[in-house]
């Protein structure tokens, strides 16, 4: 229970719209080269990416990029899946 | 045979004490029987003389019984009627099934003043949970918090009192608090307080997050939490919970209708 204690200029402050705006920008950029470079998860893309992962990890809070990369992931898992979904219930269909 | 005669003359027997002792055969005691007790009757349907009747049903029975049928038929689907648009009357009125969400709470605003529970009657309130380090999702709420009420302030005035409540005491103090609503709609409340208070709100409100009671204050972490904007009426009910689905307009016009049914019941808009 420290935090009542401390002084104010402990505080990192809170991203700004313009933070989180140019987090954003670097954040898609990355994602497009990892896209065009055939990576879905991060990290795994050797360095093709390089230039825009820096850009990426400057803009960004690291909380935020485990965050982003995870997701990334993720809805990538769920587009599979709703498209399997999709289909078969296309096939169903069919078969009606 | 022999266990089934001797039930057959003891009832019969019972039908004419003293006499039918003397019967040997049933069909005699059943025409004896009708001769000295006529108000009582052990057999109908051997009697010769009533071939017109059916099993214990007379013609006039049966009507009755179709009759009896019918009616309780439609007197069931009467009452079943009316208890199925009593039950729609309920659904559509405001104050019947509503979900218990919202509580006594007292926290802190970004200005540094104390705001409780109390400070939410009078007004139509957005209650959103959230917290400053949020990625995406709470600046985009916030966002859509903002243009629902530039929206609806043309229609209404400031009828509307839109509160952001912090799930991240940790980091977010009143001065962090105070920045990060700069940048959105002026009439954002931010709330925060200690932990314990946080969480009895979160509770209220039926609000899950995942900030430890111990979290670092210069930590680089985020908090999971519900993610719903509350609908709370002047009277500091809730109303509604608005999902990330819902739109803007969508937002709007159920607002609007709110509003609409709750000058029908009170006569005023707050």
């Amino acid at each position: 229970m420290s935090w009542f204690s401390r002084s104010s200029s402990e505080e990192s402050p809170a991203a700004t719209r313009q933070d989180r705006q140019k987090c954003w920008e670097s954040r898609d950029q990355y994602f497009e080269c990892l896209d065009a470079a055939g990576v879905l998860t991060a990290g795994e893309e050797g360095t093709a990416c390089s230039k825009s992962k820096l850009q990426y990890e400057k803009s960004c809070a690291k909380s935020w990029i485990d965050y982003f990369n995870k997701r990334r992931v993720l809805a990538e898992k769920q587009k599979d899946m709703l498209a399997q979904s999709h289909l078969q219930s296309q096939e169903v269909k069919r078969k009606l | 045979m022999s266990k089934l005669s001797s039930t057959y003359f003891r009832s019969l027997r019972s039908c004419s004490p003293g006499r039918s002792i003397q019967c040997q055969r049933p069909y005699i005691c059943l025409r004896h029987n009708k001769t000295t007790t006529p108000g009582r009757r052990c057999f109908t349907s051997g009697a010769p003389d009533r071939a017109s009747t059916v099993g214990v049903f007379t013609p006039k029975a049966a009507a009755l019984f179709v009759a009896t049928g019918a009616g309780l038929f439609y007197y069931f689907r009467y009452e079943k009627q009316k208890l199925l648009e009593q039950r729609q009357k309920e659904l559509e009125s405001r104050s019947v099934g509503r979900a218990h969400v919202g509580g006594p709470f007292t926290l802190t605003t970004h200005e540094n003043r104390p705001f409780s529970d109390k400070d939410l009657l009078g007004k139509w309130n957005f209650v959103y949970f959230g917290f400053t380090n949020c990625p995406d999702i709470c600046p985009a709420e916030l966002d859509k918090i903002g243009s629902v009420l530039t929206s609806l302030e043309k229609d209404y005035g400031t009828l509307f009192q839109p509160v952001f409540i912090s799930v991240d005491p940790a980091r977010d103090s009143i001065s962090q608090m105070k920045t990060y609503l700069m940048d959105f709609h002026p009439r954002i409340i931010g709330l925060t307080g200690d932990y314990a208070t946080v969480k009895s709100t979160c509770k209220a409100y039926r609000v899950y997050f995942s900030t430890p009671p111990d979290a670092d204050p210069k930590g680089d972490y985020l908090v999971d939490h519900s993610i719903y904007v509350y609908l709370m009426d002047p009277n500091g009910q809730f109303v509604e919970a608005f999902g990330q689905s819902s739109t803007p307009d969508e937002v709007v016009e159920r607002v609007k209708k709110e509003i609409s049914e709750f000058e029908k019941e009170t006569g005023r808009k707050v």
